[in-house]
């Protein structure tokens, strides 16, 4: 009997071992397929990043946040081996890990709403969202929330796609195919698309699965958005088309592009990728509950994920752009992508379990180069990218040393008022946030954020040499000594020293100015005005 | 950013001719004697000179929330549909405009009004997207707004001429929802003016002057490692943008912000209010070479007391627009700048019990001047109770397709989004033929 009932628990270790592929294994057969699938010599690739910029690379990239000085000294001074990939499993079990990767689909979603008062559902999206992810829960199962939500936009935060596209069928079905499965089938709404194979019949047959759908606001204090359904079975099967009030049984109709005055046709749910149908008359919960099932079982779903994770880590997708994955695209690492992709899928879509695996990668471990020209082989080095919003106002907080909960009570949160706009956060995001889908290299810094970093008046009292602050701190810690204090101000912002070459500018600048405090004024300034501190190294 | 700094480039490639209007500044300013520095007026009257050899401008007058054109363009005196307004005979025979308008109806000669408006859409969002941008949100395609597609398109044509301090689109007010360079990029957002009695934000250096330059002095040297392989191409970029920031609010030009500079008697002449002010700085950005200028007025989602609102509203803007075509037509200016007054739609015929109209995008009305388009008309017409459009329907897409006619842009031109897929600036409409014969 002993014997029977071991049997069970090797099945189980089994299944969690084919289940959950290990990390640095998968990292080690990535990197030998990409080395074979772009004929990447060791020779071509950038060398292995140093510790310092490692620490703050992967802590932007799994928490959001930069290290404090503290945390980079006794990471450069770890001697053990194994240090990276403990620090990897140590940040991606830290709280704030969900909350970066949650702010990072807030701004996914958002980005693309139709209506500014989508935003009120970025409160609840945050946090659901970053609540499930440290659950770790699959990403399978946090898309089938997504796709299938009803109810409160203040109160649920997956309801958030179809709210940012304002409860409209076909802006919707376009949405969830381009964030989950990576395919732009929206193109093929007015007319067949030009060079995928897609056909206008099939991003229609798509919308079908989302005529009942509604979005309506909620008048009250404070104001929300409902996700309703449109089921009711005393109410006639609508048989006359167009049903934009959302009441009865409401079916999709394709308009004949020649004849817009018309409804047009009657479309029957069909899921382009496997073909499933639902037949017309399919209750609302049923059609999306079979199409959130067969879309994250589908190969598109696993591979769009990852690529818009290896994108973020590595600084260039296998696709780009990172939604936009064909048909018909050739991706350029192909068996590189297929692999990571059909690993992930084993892991249970696990996020931590990605994070950990592409970490390990050399691809991500090295050096950054400016991205690559056209011609040039991809992945020979990492590409540093800019701050998101969220990262760029948690690393200014943390190198000035505020708590962003102090400015919240200086900031009006205004809680319950507008569209909850009114946070520091989110105005501060509003400012310096961008879209993450669009391609990186179209992000670019504008004249106001320039002007914003340069010359705000919190942001230059927050750099004076006063009692409490940074500078002054520090002036009092080391007596006025300029190299110690400059290497201070270093660690806080770039999270690693100065170079010798750039604390001889520094001193010839303490020289010229006179007083060390007003030099390290400027310094402080300085750094917080640079590339590297606004960008991810 | 980098059309800011296009000009450094011109400059390098235009040997021995004047390349840019800031070089010209620059070049007047060393021939006069020495000692003697040009007053603002001189200067901005030799700038206009390149101006005038230069292309055209817009100023677009967004009357957010929807305006009633029965209490501004379409009055209907003695209908059911008539508020409390009554309405006044113009400067142009037959032509009649709401007598809240005292102003513009003395300036009708120059006013083309259209009074056929027509639209499906209701909802303040979209109605004032599509007003701004000629199409609906579309998912995935991220649109430039008029005033970033006019920008781009106009300084595509006149690079030599772009070089200015000052960026080609200014918003003055907030619009929520009016959009920005979308896909044509950060280049075409507008720089926003929250108050045009009040610096762009941000626009004055924390420190001294001297002490901000050491400090740039200092930025420009430290970037050394991370410049030296990373991130060669963002240092360069960052310096690059640091430059045309610094640059801008250490140029004189920035004085065009500065309504302080204008004599009392001019700011007097465009009256009170934020709006007044947001008029006579767009005369004074398009004359410091700013291409296109978006001024809002809010308030005009009148559901109730309609007609005081609407008359309020409509003393607010109708001096300053008067005289901000006095103005440019004073300085030879309205030939090349087309000036446009519209809202996101009309008001319904029927008033609710409130004492307010709510929306009504089946006939609205809008009007346009300057630029080519011959004033003293009004173009299409509605019923006698205003309901319904009976004259020359004009659509949204016939308007912009107008509006980019006018400015001599192609309509037909296209821009791709970020996935690969083309846009015309306008898809479908026609140009109203009866702004121009």
């Amino acid at each position: 009997m002993r014997f029977l009932a071991i049997f069970p628990l090797f099945a189980a270790a089994a299944t969690a071992t084919l289940a959950a592929p290990s990390p640095s294994r998968v990292a080690r057969q990535i990197d030998r397929l990409i080395a074979e699938d772009v004929g990447l010599s060791p020779g071509e690739s950038a060398p292995r990043v140093g510790d310092a910029a490692f620490l703050r690379r992967a802590s932007l990239d799994l928490i959001g946040a930069i290290p404090s000085p503290g945390e980079v000294r006794d990471f450069v001074n770890d001697d053990a081996a194994d240090k990276r990939t403990r620090i990897v499993d140590d940040l991606v079990h830290r709280t704030e890990f969900g909350v970066a990767q949650a702010r990072y689909w807030r701004d996914v979603i958002l980005s693309r709403r139709l209506e500014d008062r989508a935003l009120l559902v970025s409160a609840a999206l945050e946090s659901d969202l970053a609540e499930w992810i440290n659950a770790g829960e699959s990403w399978s199962v946090i898309a089938e929330r997504f796709i299938t939500a009803t109810g409160s936009a203040r109160e649920d935060g997956a309801t958030a796609i179809l709210v940012a596209q304002d409860g409209r069928t076909e802006e919707i079905a376009a949405e969830v195919s381009r964030v989950f499965l990576g395919v732009q089938i929206q193109c093929a709404q007015c007319h067949d698309h030009p060079w995928d194979s897609w056909k206008r019949e099939q991003f229609h047959e798509l919308a079908a699965f989302f005529p009942r759908v509604g979005v309506r606001p909620q008048r009250g204090r404070p104001i929300d958005l409902v996700v309703n359904v449109a089921d009711r079975r005393d109410f006639p099967l609508l048989r006359t088309g167009a049903n934009l009030n959302r009441r009865g049984r409401p079916e999709h109709y394709m308009q004949d592009p020649e004849r817009p005055e018309e409804v047009g046709a009657r479309i029957e749910p069909r899921f382009f990728l496997t073909g499933m149908e639902a037949p017309l008359g399919t209750r609302d919960a049923e059609r999306r509950g079979r199409l959130a099932e067969e879309l994250t079982a589908s190969e598109w779903f696993s591979t769009a994920l990852v690529n818009r994770y290896w994108a973020e880590l590595i600084g260039e997708g296998f696709y780009e752009p990172v939604d936009d994955l064909g048909p018909g695209r050739k991706p350029s690492a192909p068996r590189a992508a297929e692999r990571l992709a059909t690993a992930f899928t084993d892991s249970g879509h696990d996020l931590r379990w990605l994070h950990r695996t592409i970490l390990a990668t050399d691809a991500y471990q090295r050096e950054s180069r400016p991205r690559r020209a056209p011609g040039a082989k991809p992945f020979a080095a990492n590409v540093a990218q800019p701050l998101r919003g969220d990262q760029l106002f948690d690393a200014t907080l943390a190198a000035l040393g505020v708590d962003e909960r102090r400015l919240r009570g200086l900031g009006g949160a205004r809680q319950g008022r507008g569209y909850g706009l009114a946070t520091p956060r989110l105005l501060f995001n509003s400012a310096f946030g961008y879209d993450p889908s669009e391609p990186r290299d179209t992000v670019q810094a504008t004249i106001p954020q320039a002007l914003a970093r340069m010359n705000t008046p919190q942001l230059n009292l927050a750099v004076r040499a006063l009692p409490g602050a940074v500078v002054g701190g520090l002036s009092l810690r080391h007596a006025d000594d300029a190299s110690a204090i400059a290497r201070e101000l270093y660690l806080r912002t770039l999270s690693r020293e100065p170079t010798g070459e750039e604390l001889a500018v520094v001193l010839d600048h303490v020289d010229g100015e006179g007083v060390v405090a007003s030099a390290m004024e400027d310094l402080f300034w300085a750094l917080l005005n640079t590339a590297e501190f606004s960008h991810r190294r | 950013m980098t059309h800011w700094l296009r000009g450094a480039e011109v400059r390098l490639t235009r040997r021995g001719a004047v390349a840019s209007r800031r070089d010209f500044l620059r070049t007047a300013s060393a021939v006069a004697a020495a000692g003697v520095t040009m007053s603002w007026t001189q200067r901005v009257a030799l700038a206009a000179e390149t101006l005038r050899r230069g292309g055209k401008r817009c100023v677009l007058l967004w009357m957010e929330g929807g305006p009633s054109q029965f209490e501004t363009l379409d009055p209907k005196p003695g209908s059911r549909s008539a508020g409390d307004a009554g309405a006044i005979a113009t400067a142009v025979p037959g032509i009649q405009l709401s007598e809240n308008l005292p102003e513009l109806a003395k300036a009708m000669g120059d006013l083309a009004v259209v009074r056929s408006l027509t639209s499906k859409e209701g909802s303040h969002p979209r109605a004032r997207y599509l007003m701004h941008h000629g199409y609906l949100p579309m998912g995935g395609a991220n649109l430039p707004t008029l005033g970033s597609a006019v920008a781009e398109r106009l300084d595509a044509e006149r690079a030599a001429d772009a070089a200015a301090a000052l960026p080609s689109f200014v918003r003055v007010g907030r619009t929520s929802g009016g959009g920005g360079g979308g896909m044509l990029g950060v280049d075409y957002d507008p720089l926003v003016i929250d108050d045009p009695s009040r610096p762009p934000r941000n626009a004055r250096p924390a420190s001294s002057v001297l002490r901000y330059r050491r400090r740039l002095g200092l930025l420009e040297r430290l970037e050394t490692d991370f410049g030296a392989a990373e991130g060669t191409d963002l240092v360069d970029a960052q310096r690059k943008l640091v430059a045309a920031a610094s640059g801008m609010i250490l140029s004189p030009d920035m004085q065009a912000f500065d309504l302080e500079r204008e004599p009392l008697s001019a700011r007097q002449a465009y009256g009170e209010g934020r709006f007044a002010s947001g008029c006579l700085l767009a005369r004074r950005l398009l004359e410091a070479g700013v291409t296109f200028v978006e001024v809002t007025l809010g308030g005009w989602d009148t559901h109730d007391d309609n007609h005081e609102r609407s008359k309020a509203l409509a003393a607010q803007f109708d001096r300053p627009a008067a005289r901000l075509l006095a103005d440019l037509k004073a300085r030879g200016m309205l030939d090349s700048t087309l000036v446009v007054w519209m809202g996101e739609f009309g008001r319904t015929p029927r008033i609710n019990g409130r004492g307010g109209r709510d929306h009504y995008p089946r006939a609205f009305s809008a009007w346009l001047a300057g630029c080519g388009v011959q004033g003293g008309r009004a173009i299409g017409a509605t019923d006698g109770l205003g309901a319904e459009v009976v004259e020359r329907p004009v659509s949204p897409q016939d308007l912009f397709c107008s509006i980019y006619h006018t400015l001599g842009i192609d309509a037909s031109h296209e821009n791709t989004t970020s996935a690969g897929r083309p846009v015309k600036l306008v898809d479908g409409g026609s140009v109203i033929e009866e702004l121009f014969a």
